[in-house]
């Protein structure tokens, strides 16, 4: 498909005062993989909650492969909030602070979303659910509570709950910033392989080097606009706006640090 | 001095009020709690209407004393034609005063769970009621098994009240016995004692029950914010 696998028209939404998101449009193809920088409170993570309308913008539209997730000038039937449901699971999402369910043990972290959502029988979730939790190395964690991981195992095992929808999207709200330094290449290991197999990402994330590696595009977002775009390497080492560069740099001092 | 042959000659018909008073409390809670979460969630719905009327129901049983929520039920209701014994209607009176409070109980323990984790549900398909049914309240479980425990105990105590209209329950037997015999002091010695094994025995179960629960999963995992209500909830 071309350019319309995902569509994102005149996103627009306030918090009481807050302008989060202020007409954002983007168009994404099939495969393409995106990384989402900018300053905090920016709009990033308003951004990728449109996109599956957990967040439902105060105005725009968004389409997945020909299909309205989302718009601003309806309210949802009961069809379509059923439908919204389907989409969004065809959408993986990826939260910064993993998200994966404390009462249900890693095994039926990926199991419980395929019977309760995709309908399938618990023979074929759970000989999914294995396969996939062995190409995010927790095959030896199968019955394990997500309480004793490691941040890294959580966020695999997340990573692994939201591909075992098998998702033709994947949105990940910084994946790694709430992991210790040491943590951060095993998650990034399992997203370089999502890379590679030609999934379609929104990726928020201040890993700059994983980014101008695997993107394909960059997004520089300020005060709830994309301020800039474009390839990751010439948007990183030839950056426009002053407000670019100016976080740019702000990045660099706070990695130096590191 | 104590007439102890008091207590081995109205033992038994104490001992049938006490087995009416638990037919009633344990009708009440099978009614109450699945009311309570039925208000809990209507507490929270999007639809102003059933929000409305979820909030006024759990705020009018909240902010009304109880004996006179029971002489409405007992008044009102025949005269809406609803004829029903004394027992079924100490029964409803009790239910719905019980699912008031645990009402408010359920919510506060679905509040404690992380917003994260309804994100994460939604995220991946399920809609509000899979969520809630898959994600939140087997997590809200925990943090809310000592509070309706104690809500419960409270129930059985309440419970009391319903001989003002004519249930032959515990409190109401010891009434009538204490008519027949003028002895006072032991015939409520017995009632408080029944009374008091009753709440001390549901409470050193739900106590064992807790236990367990923590055991099976390491405590804490509902998340920070349920620590501290977990803490000042305790079964007491
Ligand atoms: N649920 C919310 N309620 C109120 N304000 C919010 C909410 N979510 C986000 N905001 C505000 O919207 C702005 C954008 O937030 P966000 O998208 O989370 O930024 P980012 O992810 O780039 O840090 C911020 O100013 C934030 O405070
Ligand atoms: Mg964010």
């Amino acid at each position: 498909m071309t350019s319309n696998f995902l569509e994102l028209k005149g996103l627009y939404k306030t918090f009481d005062n807050i302008t989060a998101l202020n007409n954002v449009s983007l168009n994404v193809s099939k495969g393409e993989v995106i990384f989402i920088i900018g300053p905090s409170g920016c709009g990033k993570s308003t951004l990728l909650r449109a996109v599956n309308w957990l967040t439902p913008p105060d105005k725009g539209e968004v389409w997945l492969e020909g299909n309205l997730v989302g718009s601003s000038s309806s309210k949802l039937t009961i069809k379509e909030a059923k439908l919204l449901n389907n989409l969004r699971a065809k959408m993986g999402m990826v939260f910064q602070q993993f998200n994966v369910w404390p009462h249900l043990n890693v095994l039926e972290n990926v199991v419980r979303p395929q019977l309760v959502v995709a309908k399938r029988n618990k023979a074929n979730a759970e000989s999914k659910a294995l396969k996939i939790l062995d190409e995010v190395s927790l095959h030896n964690k199968i019955d394990e509570w997500p309480d004793h991981l490691s941040g890294g195992q959580k966020q695999r095992l997340a990573i692994a709950r939201a591909l075992a929808m098998d998702p033709i999207l994947m949105l990940l709200d910084e994946p790694t910033s709430a992991l210790d330094p040491e943590l951060v290449g095993e998650v990034l290991i399992v997203l370089k392989r999502l890379v590679n197999n030609g999934m379609t990402m929104l990726i928020v994330t201040h890993e700059l080097g994983f980014a101008s590696e695997f993107g394909d595009r960059l997004l520089f977002m300020d005060g709830g606009e994309i301020i800039e775009e474009g390839s990751p390497k010439k948007i990183l080492t030839m950056p426009k706006t002053k407000r670019l560069k100016m976080f740019l740099k702000k990045l660099d001092i706070t990695s130096f640090k590191h | 001095m104590l007439e102890y042959q008091i207590f081995f000659d109205y033992a038994p018909i104490l001992l049938i009020g006490f087995w009416l008073t638990i037919k009633i409390v344990v009708c009440a809670i099978a009614l109450g709690i699945p009311l309570g979460l039925f208000l809990a969630l209507g507490r929270r719905s999007n639809f102003v209407i059933i929000s409305f009327l979820s909030t006024s129901f759990i705020e009018l049983f909240r902010n009304t004393p109880f004996i006179i929520q029971v002489f409405l039920f007992y008044y009102v209701l025949p005269f809406y034609g609803l004829r029903l014994s004394a027992e079924y209607i100490g029964v409803l009176a009790l239910a719905a005063f019980g699912s008031a409070y645990f009402a408010e109980i359920i919510r506060a323990g679905i509040d404690a769970v992380p917003k994260g984790q309804l994100d994460s549900a939604r995220a991946i398909g399920m809609t509000d009621w899979q969520a809630m049914r898959n994600v939140i309240l087997p997590q809200t479980l925990s943090i809310v098994i000592p509070p309706l425990t104690n809500q419960t105990l409270t129930l059985i105590k309440e419970s009391a009240i319903l001989s003002t209209i004519t249930v032959h329950e515990l409190t109401m037997t010891g009434l009538m016995v204490q008519g027949e015999t003028f002895r006072p002091f032991e015939v409520f010695i017995m009632v408080a004692l029944l009374y008091w094994a009753l709440n001390e025995t549901i409470a050193t179960i739900m106590r064992k029950f807790e236990q367990n629960t923590k055991k099976n999963r390491k405590a804490g995992s509902i998340g920070n914010s349920s620590t501290t209500l977990k803490k000042s909830t305790s079964i007491k």
